[in-house]
């Protein structure tokens, strides 16, 4: 199985098994720190229109909500795991659930249902719309968070321990879910640049970059999770694919930070609410990051 | 390396050679969606609007594509309905609402308040409140006395109220001779920006964003604002006609961003200002805002203009959208010589005051009923403000031909007429 082993010095890889963390931990508590700052970006995004609807407040309030639950399933964990995992279960589904939702409203709020046939969605009006992708990683969190929640026995069967003696075999092993989520996350944000990009009309070719990239980073990723033996090339050009992910994230955020700031550098709050989202290239890094937990080594858990 | 890796020199790199070829097909596909896109753009643009009402069943839209067609036709091209926000939505109103009239089975606005704009509007509406164009622009013409003593307080607190409260709260003397036949076509149409309504909020959003399109684009164009700042008493639409400002809107302003997002307006979606830019848009380091008021230094609309309450604030937020084009020094030089001009109008201004000093009482007895009532309002209310207007916005024929030297006109007429009083009254002074 593909794994970071592969390409670390024996000392490495001793040093990433003796971590604190397992990598379903180090997964869940990214999940709670996403879902924390998801909710904090889906605000100002809302926050834009001047007034958040009743509506509009749902992944506001789940989000840090969600998070914080999720950190104290973490801690229950320590001691009584069926219950932790239950907590966590449902603040994951309820993640799924919120990034559904999302999707469905802004995919409504971009289309014209009493428009003609023909013209009641258009790529033009998805542009323009509120980002129909963006809260699907609400999903993608509650997706890995599941995955991550559940123990997996023997390590790389695909299959999860559930509560008591019940048992779910999935068709792919946990490492490999991680890989096709990685793919599809990047995927999913990918195309959410690209309708963002696309309003400025993709003039300045730096607004290229992150499609580049994150196509790059798709094929890869959903390559290495497909590959019967992955070999130590195949790992690390995925790891490469990852790390430009979190470098791309990071330049996003610079350049979007610029493009908020006046002339002068002066900081306008308005600006960076209705200008460039400052926080949204970090979900680039966010999948960088994500994939690259994805390879650490899974390990016998109780 | 595993053993199939050496057995297959490829093998190696093969998710790098994946991704490598995924690139190249994004790219073509790229040239490709902008070659097809490049053929279409012309068409597009001749069908790029997308009535959002065609199908809709909604009564009101149904009913009213029949008996007012236009407007439904142009709710449907707004992006309120794009956003399904439905007539009712501003409309409907409960039986017992202030203004409430019954109609077809519901009760409704005829002309929907600024109450249902804050539902979703709210900051807009706050700082249209704090501004001239609310209460202050109706108080100007029929006084405060009818207002309820709620709105008593809120028009005291507007920066306007502040100049010479006693004498604007009072009702326009003109306003009162002219009659409401004309008033209503006339000072009316503009002031009514300011318009209490029956159930308390103030003002019509209307007047500058358009029944029913609701256009981002023309309520940024300088042409809405020319519905009243126009004529000789404020003559900004043409003084930004004759402005750099104005000319380089004429001659490119086809080509602006109209529709950019509103709060990250930069210089390249607006080389040039327009109205809305200087004095309301989020711009440069400027937030936006809906208090015309907000940027300004002088009260230039009164007789002898003095500085606004925390005038060197609002001198920031103005400076802040000049900065995106002019340099510091270039813009406290501006500054400095506008003020001075200012200062001179005022001294003028207040030459004609002291003129008419020794004879106030008998020309103040009744207003607008003599020709020398007309001249020293004139000075004033018309050439002093033109004057000063035309120097802080760029208009030099409107500072000389129709400001000062009309002023300076009015000036040697009204000592001509002042000196005819005495004479008449054989008070000192007089001939």
């Amino acid at each position: 199985m593909a794994t970071l082993d592969s390409l670390l010095p024996a000392t490495s890889t001793e040093r990433l098994r003796r971590l604190p963390l397992s990598r379903d931990q180090l997964m869940l508590l990214l999940a709670a720190f996403n879902l924390v700052l998801l909710g904090l970006e889906t605000y100002l995004a809302h926050l834009i229109s001047g007034t958040i609807r009743p509506r509009e407040w749902i992944p506001i309030l789940f989000g840090p909500a969600g998070g914080i639950v999720l950190l104290i399933a973490g801690v229950i964990a320590l001691r009584r795991r069926n219950e932790a995992t239950l907590l966590a279960t449902i603040v994951l589904v309820a993640s799924i659930v919120v990034g559904l939702l999302g999707t469905y409203f802004h995919v409504v709020r971009g289309s014209l249902p009493s428009a003609p046939m023909f013209d009641r969605i258009s790529i033009n009006l998805l542009v323009w719309a509120p980002p129909v992708v963006g809260p699907l990683v609400f999903s993608l969190v509650g997706l890995w968070g599941i995955s991550a929640a559940f123990v997996e026995e023997p390590v790389n069967s695909g299959r999860l321990r559930l509560w008591g003696n019940r048992h779910l075999q999935l068709p792919y092993s946990k490492t490999r879910a991680y890989l096709f989520m990685a793919s599809l996350g990047t995927l999913a944000t990918v195309f959410s640049s690209v309708f963002d990009h696309a309003r400025s009309g993709f003039d300045d070719p730096r607004l290229w970059i992150p499609t580049v990239i994150g196509v790059f980073a798709t094929v890869v990723a959903a390559g290495l999770a497909t590959v019967k033996e992955p070999g130590r090339w195949d790992v690390a050009v995925y790891v490469f694919a990852m790390v430009l992910m979190l470098l791309v994230g990071l330049l996003g955020v610079y350049y979007h930070v610029r493009a908020d700031l006046t002339g002068e550098s002066v900081i306008i709050p308005e600006r960076f609410l209705r200008g460039a989202p400052f926080l949204a290239p970090m979900l680039f890094s966010n999948l960088g990051l994500f994939g690259l937990i994805a390879l650490v080594s899974p390990r016998e858990e109780v | 390396m595993n053993s199939a890796d050496s057995e297959n020199p490829a093998r190696p790199a093969r998710l790098l050679i994946a991704g490598l070829v995924a690139i190249i097909i994004l790219l073509g596909l790229v040239l490709l969606a902008l070659a097809i896109g490049d053929s279409l753009v012309a068409g597009e643009a001749e069908a790029g609007e997308v009535d959002a009402l065609a199908e809709s069943d909604n009564e009101c839209v149904t009913c009213h594509r029949r008996t007012t067609t236009g407007i439904v036709a142009q709710y449907g091209r707004s992006t309120m309905a794009a956003a399904e926000i439905l007539c009712e939505a501003c409309h409907e109103v409960p039986a017992d609402y202030p203004g409430a009239i019954e109609h077809e089975g519901t009760f409704v606005l005829n002309t929907p308040s600024t109450e249902m704009c804050e539902e979703c509007h709210t900051q807009e509406v706050a700082q249209f409140y704090q501004s001239r164009h609310a209460l202050p622009a109706y108080v100007a013409y029929a006084g405060a006395d009818d207002l309820p003593p709620e709105l008593v307080d809120q028009y005291a607190g507007i920066p306007e109220a502040q100049v010479d409260p006693d004498a604007l709260k009072r009702r326009n003397a003109l306003h009162a001779i002219e009659g409401e036949a004309i008033t209503r076509f006339a000072c009316e149409d503009c002031h009514n920006i300011g318009l209490p309504h029956e159930d308390g909020s103030v003002g019509q959003c209307q007047k500058c964003h358009i029944r029913h399109e609701f256009s981002l684009e023309q309520a940024r164009k300088p042409e809405t604002c020319n519905h009243c700042h126009i004529g000789p008493d404020h003559p900004q639409w043409e003084i930004y006609q004759e402005s750099y400002h104005g000319i380089a809107y004429m001659t490119g302003g086809d080509d602006w961003h109209w529709e950019a997002e509103a709060g990250t307006l930069t210089v390249e979606d607006f080389p040039a200002p327009t109205c809305a830019t200087c004095h309301m848009s989020g711009f440069g380091a400027t937030g936006t805002t809906h208090d015309v008021g907000d940027r300004l230094a002088w009260y230039l609309f009164a007789p002898i203009s003095s500085r606004r309450p925390s005038w060197q604030d609002n001198v920031v937020r103005m400076q802040a959208v000049c900065q995106e084009c002019h340099n510091v020094e270039f813009i406290d030089t501006f500054y400095a010589d506008a003020d001075l001009a200012t200062e001179a109008v005022n001294e003028r201004v207040r030459q004609s005051d002291e003129m008419v000093a020794p004879i106030a009482a008998q020309i103040n007895a009744e207003p607008f009923d003599e020709p020398i009532d007309f001249v020293y309002f004139e000075l004033w209310h018309h050439w002093g403000r033109t004057a000063k207007f035309g120097a802080w916005m760029n208009g030099p024929d409107y500072t000389q031909w129709h400001g000062i030297y009309e002023l300076l006109a009015d000036l040697e007429e009204l000592e001509e007429m002042v000196g005819e009083y005495e004479s008449e009254a054989g008070l000192a002074g007089g001939d």
